[in-house]
């Protein structure tokens, strides 16, 4: 989580009264004055697509949690998994919303901060059309018991009757390149000037998915840890490598166990 | 009338030798000829010198031909010929007493009409001249006393072997000529060559009597029946069917097939020609035999309702195939048919994704050590699968001799390859080259950049359409409906050009409004090979409802086609599951070891299990010149189905183990091509020497049948001189000089 949203959460806490729904997405892009990168529109295999939602928010809020950390961290991520991995990436994400169709083209999706999410009715009903049909949504970057509240009422919309389990450190999504069974706690940037690991009351990381009827995994839950921001940070020198390593390594198992399975 | 003219029967004629009884020579004849003519020419030049040259020439010639018809009298031509003696040879008269016989033709059933032409006249005759002996025979042949005792009830006609046994019977006896009643409805297809060389030999004529219809008015039969002997559990087949019919042209009949009374699939058909083929898919169900009963069902008016139902046995395999797919980076299309194979009960897919430089990812394995070294480099561990799927990589990943092992899989080991396309794929992979380029079915593009990530959509092939694979719907129309709707491929690659013998079943649209060959197939050596010239079928899955089965579906088939027919090391069969009205069940065997050489020195046994708990071991002998290949002939004593479990060991070790079914039903064959089959009664006479008769041509038989070499014979010499028709020849000639004369003024 960057610095300035973090401040202005805690300035707007007692301002809960006026939380409504936020459905504008205009301006509120970090690095928006970003160069192109000249294979920016190379056609690949793979694609980051960073799902864009609409989110709880304060009714003069800030600019969408869908665009945390966009799109350092996205591009900044991509390059390692191209350096690491056999996969023929592309160097610039791409946004997807859960308004059209368009989706269903990108079968790997990246969320960040669902805490704040606030899915409709149709978005929850296409949602589950895509995981189903073999789509795969990663999501991370919220913390504690609110935000997994707020999560979880849209995503029990999405599958009424299927739990969120704790993923097991057999699974294969951590072993399928990298063997993650030695996994901690992932911090944002603010560990940087708080040296606080947690946010909020989430203390314990939690891996947590929900399967399909098969066994595989169709949403993996990175709850109370902030791999966006350690991918973004990755490159800053007061940010502690061996965090940013576990996100790079978790991102790119989950990517191939998405591409596999 | 021949015999009014030439006094003789047809049968002298053909059967004697021409001789002349004048003792002086023909030399003679031949200069006395010459001379006379010579003389007639003058004569005629001179008492008719007013007629023009060509009527001079006319009378000339007919003088001469009555000439030369006195000079052949004068040297008393005569037929040289062996006849039976009288009552001191046999005749055999068989009965034809199958099931056939008892068709009802319009004056009543066959063997009636037999009957009656034995009882009128033609036993008789016969037994004027002849000693008699009378059998019937269906599918053995019985000696009877009266023709009553034939009544149409044997459940097979086998002309050959009635024939046979009647020749062994009479080995030593004065056999002179076989008298046959019958259809010709032979349930064996016709009387085998070694029958014929023994009747040959013996100087033995057959003459046939021919009884019942060459084609009834109104009848719809079930012909050939093509079906794989072997199937997966749940496998789709199409039945491929041969469907006859008189007087039925335009009808509409129900082709169905079914299962222990329950109908596993049935269709409406139109009847348009004498014979068509028409196809019926269904489900091939679980494990273990099953006997399908293909019927047609009966019309209205049909003549003989029993020849619309045949069934086949297909064997479902209780095996669970493997196949070992490599792929070269991770994508999609490999997560996609990852999973559509997944939920397909008959297969195992194992997979090697090379997901960075120095690692691969293993899955479906079936224990750690598996693949642990990567792509097999021995035939001994790459032949274990019956399945190869090759993605995205190139060629020179492997080493030359795993590129050799990738194309004996199919040549050698009979498994099938399929090359997918993508970015390091095909032509992109350095796969043009040998020796992998031999076994794709197309021939690559020479250059590169053939793989586009482009939207391309798939259209289907006529080929297509009737293939197994893409079988999306049971419908045709509906098949095609759902194919044009698939939505496009992510990205598609140019294969280049099918080759001959390939068979191209889909084919991609690009953008740039190109047609290329998408899915391509061909058999190679013992296997078969194809491609699949996109990564990026797995938008069929994802662009569709959650509930679409298109992707699952197709991929599974094209799998399931990839596997099909890639035997084990040992590989039993029987060229004929059912016997029809046959005892002879032939076992084969194909034994090989773990890199599929042929094994000459195993040692195979059968063991049956038949009806009323039979069961016997029998050992399968090599055959000379073909190594590997084991054979046993094995007599299966009772109607019903059997089992054969081939196993094969070498020393103590045991090789391998496979199933073969076959059935032996009697009385079936009976029912169908029921029809008179004059051509085979025909040729049998012919060959034998003997003639096929009518029944109302019965009368002459017994007189023609003399003329014959077997049994106890007499030299006769049958004088032509005196033939009616020497007599109105000459007649002729003279009559005709006459009368010419006197049309043109020169009596």
């Amino acid at each position: 989580m960057r610095p300035r949203v973090f401040i202005g959460a805690l300035l707007g806490i007692g301002l809960l009264a006026f939380q409504g729904r936020f459905r504008g997405f205009r301006g509120e892009v970090d690095n928006d004055d970003a160069p192109f990168p000249p294979d920016g529109n190379e056609k690949t295999e793979f694609v980051f697509a960073r799902l864009r939602y609409p989110s709880v928010r304060f009714a003069w809020g800030f600019r969408g949690n869908w665009a945390t950390d966009y799109w350092k961290a996205d591009r900044q991520f991509v390059q390692g998994v191209r350096r690491l991995t056999r996969i023929h990436v592309r160097s610039v994400e791409q946004v997807v919303d859960l308004d059209s169709d368009e989706i269903y083209n990108w079968p790997w999706v990246y969320a960040v901060e669902v805490g704040h999410w606030d899915l409709t009715d149709a978005q929850c009903r296409r949602l589950r059309d895509y995981l189903l049909r073999g789509g795969f949504l990663m999501v991370d970057d919220f913390h504690g018991t609110w935000e997994w509240e707020n999560f979880m009422a849209s995503l029990s919309r999405v599958f009424p009757d299927r739990p969120v389990v704790d993923l097991d450190s057999k699974d294969p999504i951590f072993h399928v390149l990298y063997d993650l069974d030695e996994r901690f706690q992932v911090p944002g940037i603010q560990y940087w000037y708080s040296g606080r690991i947690y946010e909020k009351d989430g203390i314990e990381p939690r891996w947590r998915a929900v399967y399909d009827d098969k066994g595989r995994i169709m949403v993996a839950i990175c709850h109370n840890m902030d791999l966006g921001d350690a991918w973004e940070w990755a490159d800053h020198p007061r940010y502690p490598e061996p965090y940013a390593s576990l996100a790079y390594r978790i991102g790119i198992n989950y990517i191939i166990y998405a591409m596999t399975h | 009338m021949f015999e009014l003219l030439f006094k003789y029967p047809p049968a002298a004629f053909t059967k004697g030798e021409l001789v002349w009884l004048a003792p002086w020579p023909f030399a003679w004849a031949a200069a006395g000829l010459l001379l006379a003519a010579a003389l007639l020419a003058g004569q005629i030049g001179r008492q008719a010198q007013r007629l023009t040259r060509p009527r001079r020439l006319a009378l000339w010639l007919l003088q001469a031909a009555f000439l030369a018809l006195l000079l052949l009298v004068v040297r008393q031509p005569a037929l040289s010929v062996t006849t039976l003696k009288p009552r001191q040879n046999i005749v055999a008269v068989l009965l034809d007493d199958s099931r056939s016989m008892a068709v009802r033709e319009a004056a009543g059933l066959r063997i009636e009409q037999a009957r009656a032409v034995l009882r009128n006249g033609l036993l008789d005759s016969l037994g004027a001249r002849f000693q008699v002996r009378l059998y019937r025979f269906g599918d053995r042949l019985t000696r009877i006393e009266k023709p009553e005792e034939a009544a149409g009830q044997a459940q097979a006609t086998h002309i050959g072997q009635a024939l046979s046994a009647l020749a062994a019977e009479a080995a030593g006896l004065p056999l002179g000529a076989v008298v046959l009643l019958s259809d010709g409805a032979d349930t064996r297809g016709g009387v085998g060559r070694e029958v014929i060389e023994q009747l040959r030999a013996r100087r033995l004529p057959v003459h046939t009597l021919g009884f019942g219809r060459e084609r009834f008015e109104r009848d719809v039969e079930m012909g050939r029946i093509e079906l794989p002997a072997r199937a997966l559990p749940g496998d789709r087949l199409t039945a491929l069917v041969a469907v006859r019919q008189n007087g039925y042209r335009g009808a509409r009949v129900r082709l169905a097939v079914r299962e222990g009374g329950k109908t596993l699939a049935s269709r409406e058909i139109r009847l348009a020609g004498p014979e068509q083929t028409e196809w019926l898919s269904f489900a091939a169900g679980a494990a273990g035999p099953h006997r399908l009963e293909f019927l047609l069902e009966p019309l209205a008016g049909e003549e003989n309702a029993r020849n619309n139902a045949l069934a086949r046995l297909l064997q479902v395999e209780d095996l669970k195939p493997r196949l070992l797919y490599m792929e070269g980076e991770p994508r999609w299309e490999f997560k996609f048919i990852r999973r559509a194979v997944e939920e397909d009960p008959a297969l195992r897919l194992v997979t090697l994704l090379r997901t960075t430089e120095n690692k691969l990812y293993r899955q479906g394995i079936a224990d750690p050590k598996e693949l642990e070294q990567g792509f097999p480099a021995s035939a001994e561990e790459l032949f274990a699968f019956r399945g190869l799927i090759l993605g995205s990589l190139e060629s020179g990943y492997f080493t030359a001799a795993q590129q050799e092992l990738i194309r004996q899989f199919a040549d050698r080991r009979g498994g099938g390859v399929l090359w997918l396309g993508g970015r390091r794929a095909l032509a992109e992979g350095g796969w043009s080259r040998p020796p992998l380029a031999d076994p794709l079915p197309a021939i690559l593009p020479a250059g590169k950049q053939t793989f586009h990530r482009d939207r391309a959509r798939v259209r289907l092939t006529p080929a297509g359409a009737d293939s197994l694979i893409c079988r999306l719907e049971e419908s045709p129309e509906a098949n095609l409906e759902r194919w044009r709707k698939l939505p496009a491929l992510a990205d598609y690659q140019e294969a280049g050009e099918p080759k001959p013998g390939a068979v191209v079943l889909a084919e991609l649209d690009t953008p740039e409004g190109r047609r290329l060959p998408l899915l391509v197939t061909q058999n190679y050596g013992r296997g078969r090979t194809a491609l699949f010239a996109t990564g990026g079928s797995w938008r069929w899955q994802m662009l569709q409802e959650p509930a679409d089965q298109s992707h699952e579906i197709f991929w599974r088939q094209l799998l399931r086609w990839l596997v099909n027919g890639a035997p084990g090391q040992v590989s039993g069969s029987t060229p004929a599951p059912v016997l029809e009205d046959d005892s002879r069940a032939m076992l084969r065997a194909e034994v090989r070891d773990k890199a599929f050489l042929p094994l000459a020195d195993a040692r195979v046994e059968a063991r049956i299990l038949g009806p009323e708990g039979l069961s016997e071991t029998v050992e399968l002998r090599p055959q000379a010149g073909e190594p590997g290949l084991f054979q046993a002939e094995w007599t299966a004593g009772r109607p019903g189905a059997y089992s054969a479990e081939i196993a094969a060991r070498r020393g103590e070790q045991e090789i391998g183990r496979d199933l073969v079914l076959f059935r032996r039903e009697d009385g079936v064959a009976e029912d169908f091509r029921a029809e008179q089959n004059r051509e085979l009664l025909r040729a049998l006479a012919e060959q034998t020497g003997g003639r096929y008769w009518r029944p109302a041509e019965a009368d002459r038989l017994a007189r023609e049948i003399s003329y014959s070499e077997a049994g106890i014979g007499v030299r006769e010499m049958l004088e032509l001189w005196d033939m009616p028709f020497v007599f109105l020849l000459a007649l002729a000639l003279r009559s005709s000089e006459w009368l010419l004369r006197r049309a043109w003024g020169a009596v």
